[in-house]
């Protein structure tokens, strides 16, 4: 690794949380910085360059999704938030804010930096302008605007595109059904649910080696839809350790 | 006053006597018919009927009225001379005046028994309403439930709207419940002790109605304090209002006290509190639990992938153990979570389509770790219908499901998963080759902290799987069967959800021009 460290905001009011993420982030080369308070986080992104915040929504002072929208209002600076379990429409409610991706308590290391770095390939793809997003056997050329699979070119619907599109755009990231359905059908549409259902199935039989098992297209139940990063032998990403 | 009074009772009876004078005038026309058609000459007897009406239906005075009546009629008309007052024989006179002193009697007999009739149709009245209002307060969960049931006997009892301001902390207003300032303003200060009022206190509101507040018991606090509407009542009527109101609550203050009232609010009230602390305890538990139990889980992770101990197996080994065993305590503590989240307001589903595979899919790999071991054989039909449900409750449900299946199963055995759709139904089936079910555990199978006996000694648990899967998959619409064909036969539960096909709108032509 000759690039620079990246550089880590770690935003949570358990020091012990904090501790184990110092560790493991500096095992992996990051540098990191840290936040027990929103107030203080805010102040960090401002005062020092970040490439990556980790923002815990339980904070003493302020709501996490607060945090979110206020770095969020001056910096691109990819977010990913922690939750507990059983709250869908609060990380729904955090994403719509601006948050990039979420990952539920308790959570492994190993999951986190998968998150972190599909988080800052995005946006190195997105500072850089590369058009091309691979994922497994898959290929989307967003300035072309093709879809391969396995070399072949496919051949989809201006809607299926359109989902593929927003998706790839993001692609690692959860995207919420409310934003997919904002992007492809109109604002009229974000309640349309089934819309969706039925296109990604539809989408899936056209991308998905096996769509029953998908592999590509991921479903977040409750929340929305990501594509994932890479495929692996398995989708053992999301097993921890 | 008393002149007043009494011109009123005389009014009240007018209706009363002009129907005894019909009946009489009535009677006197029969018994013409009736003599000249059979040529009798006495029938004065008679005119008993219309004074034993008169006496059962509008009381005594119009019964003697009646009476009165007859006699003057039979010696008027059926009497010789007739039509005329006069009577020539004295054995007739002597038949009138018997006539007249058994119609008295029979008018004052029949008056006794209206009396008796109306008193105890009024004790029945009392005696079912005080009924009703003892179920109801052994019903009571609570001190509002409570004030509620005494609000409504009062108002039964009094047959007027009557509102109840629960002592001390909890006088909060039941919604609609509406009273005038004025009247809410005194009640508080009773409610306070800062008024004595015995007797209560009658209040005019804006409206020009008269309020009465007084506290329900003065002994008792916990009783509480009523207003009770008397409306545009002149000030005599307020005067026998309170009087009937002081001698309703006398009445049931003491059936209050006898009922221990007193003590089923103040426990209601305890309870109300040990409830709030439970729920307040749940509460820390999940934080104060839960993070420490993500430092633990988080830190393994980075003490297992660490460098350091890259070559140090058994340490590894030893980290991975700290890592499982704060997972699985971090699974029961949210089965406990669940538990409470159930019994405590309910399991609230967020409804929306969703794709059957898609919460397969993700129980499936929810599970994957604990299906390492097990020889997974997956049966899921295609095109399965979009089920309007809430996913992530129904994906939980089926985790739980398939985590008994892998806990009451040899390592080794087959666990088949299932999806299928029929009649309008989805169905999520999990069969195993396990410990299979008695009829005995079928009927407790979904009971809360009920594991099976035969079990206990062979794997771990809460008991609170099954029942949380149960609640979950109610709360969407459907519930879940188990099928066994006995001990040590296997297992087979099954989800199932109403699937309603038709009801996803066909939009292929509309939403992809």
């Amino acid at each position: 690794m000759s690039e620079p460290s990246p550089v880590v905001l770690v935003v949570d009011d358990e020091i012990q949380i904090r501790r184990f993420l110092r560790t493991g982030f500096e095992l992996n080369g990051f540098v990191v910085h840290e936040a027990a308070t929103g107030a203080e986080a805010i102040r960090t992104a401002t005062l020092r360059p970040i490439d990556v915040a980790i923002v815990d929504l339980g904070l003493p002072d302020m709501d996490g999704s607060e945090v979110v929208e206020r770095i969020r209002s001056w910096s691109n600076v990819p977010i990913i938030v922690l939750s507990v379990r059983s709250s869908e429409a609060q990380k729904v409610q955090v994403l719509e804010a601006g948050a990039d991706d979420y990952i539920v308590k308790p959570f492994g290391m190993a999951e986190l930096l998968a998150r972190v770095r599909v988080a800052l390939r995005r946006q190195s793809r997105a500072a850089s302008g590369e058009p091309t997003v691979v994922v497994g056997p898959l290929t989307i050329d967003l300035a072309a605007r093709a879809v391969m699979l396995n070399g072949q070119r496919l051949t989809l619907t201006p809607k299926e595109y359109r989902l593929l599109q927003v998706l790839a755009q993001h692609a690692g990231n959860v995207v919420t059904h409310q934003h997919l359905l904002k992007e492809v059908w109109g604002s009229i549409h974000v309640h349309d649910t089934h819309y969706l259902r039925i296109f990604v199935r539809k989408l899936r039989q056209k991308i998905e080696p096996t769509p029953d098992m998908p592999r590509i297209l991921m479903t977040e139940l409750g929340v929305g839809y990501r594509l994932a990063q890479s495929v692996e032998a398995d989708n053992g990403a999301a097993v921890s350790p | 006053m008393q002149k007043s009074t009494f011109l009123a009772g005389l009014r009240q009876q007018l209706p009363g006597v002009a129907y005894t004078l019909a009946l009489v005038g009535l009677v006197t026309v029969s018994l013409y018919w009736i003599l000249r058609v059979t040529g009798l000459t006495h029938g004065s007897a008679l005119y008993l009927i219309p004074v034993l009406i008169a006496a059962i239906r509008w009381g005594m005075i119009p019964s003697i009225v009646a009476a009165f009546c007859g006699m003057v009629a039979s010696a008027f008309f059926f009497f010789e001379p007739r039509y005329s007052l006069q009577i020539k024989d004295p054995h007739e006179v002597f038949n009138l005046i018997l006539f007249t002193f058994t119609a008295v009697v029979v008018s004052q007999l029949a008056t006794r028994l209206k009396h008796e009739l109306e008193v105890s149709r009024q004790r029945e009245i009392d005696l079912s309403d005080l009924y009703a209002f003892s179920r109801r307060l052994a019903a009571a969960f609570d001190v509002s439930d409570i004030h509620a049931a005494i609000e409504d006997h009062l108002a039964a009892v009094m047959q007027r709207k009557v509102i109840l301001f629960g002592g001390q902390r909890d006088g909060a207003r039941r919604p609609g419940a509406v009273i005038p300032a004025q009247i809410a303003s005194v009640v508080e200060a009773v409610t306070a002790g800062s008024i004595e009022n015995g007797g209560g206190q009658a209040v005019t509101a804006d409206s020009g109605e008269v309020w009465l507040v007084r506290a329900v018991s003065p002994k008792n606090r916990e009783f509480g304090v009523i207003a009770i509407n008397l409306g545009h009542a002149s000030a005599d009527s307020r005067e026998l209002l309170r009087a009937r109101v002081d001698a309703v609550l006398a009445d049931a203050t003491a059936t209050l006290e006898r009922l221990g009232v007193a003590r089923a609010i103040s426990e209601a009230r305890m309870r109300a509190q040990t409830e709030q602390l439970r729920e307040a305890l749940i509460g820390s538990v999940s934080h104060e639990l839960r993070t420490p139990l993500a430092s633990i889980l988080g830190a393994a992770t980075v003490l297992n992938s660490a460098p350091a101990l890259a070559h140090e197996n058994k340490l590894r080994a030893l980290v991975q153990g700290v890592h499982d065993e704060a997972e699985r305590l971090n699974g029961d503590i949210q089965n406990l979570l669940d538990a409470s989240r159930i019994s405590s307001d309910g399991v609230k589903p967020h409804l929306e389509w969703a794709d059957p595979s898609d919460i397969l899919n993700e129980a499936l790999r929810r599970c994957q770790r604990r299906l390492t071991e097990r020889v997974l054989a997956l049966d899921v039909a295609q095109d399965l219908p979009m089920v309007r449900v809430d996913a992530v409750l129904v994906q939980q449900a089926l985790v739980q499901i398939i985590d008994n299946a892998v806990k009451y199963s040899q390592s080794g055995s087959q666990i088949t998963i299932a999806a299928e759709a029929r009649d309008g139904a989805l169905s999520l089936t999990v069969r195993d080759e396990g410990a299979g079910l008695t009829e005995a555990d079928k009927t407790i199978l979904f009971d809360r902290f009920v594991r099976g006996q035969r079990h206990a000694g062979i794997t771990s648990g809460s008991g609170l799987g099954l029942w949380i899967a149960s609640a979950f998959v109610t709360a969407n619409g459907g519930k879940v069967n188990a099928v066994s064909d006995g001990p040590g036969l296997g297992t087979t539960l099954t989800i199932e959800l109403p699937a309603t096909q038709t009801a996803v709108p066909q939009m292929e032509t509309d939403a992809d021009e």
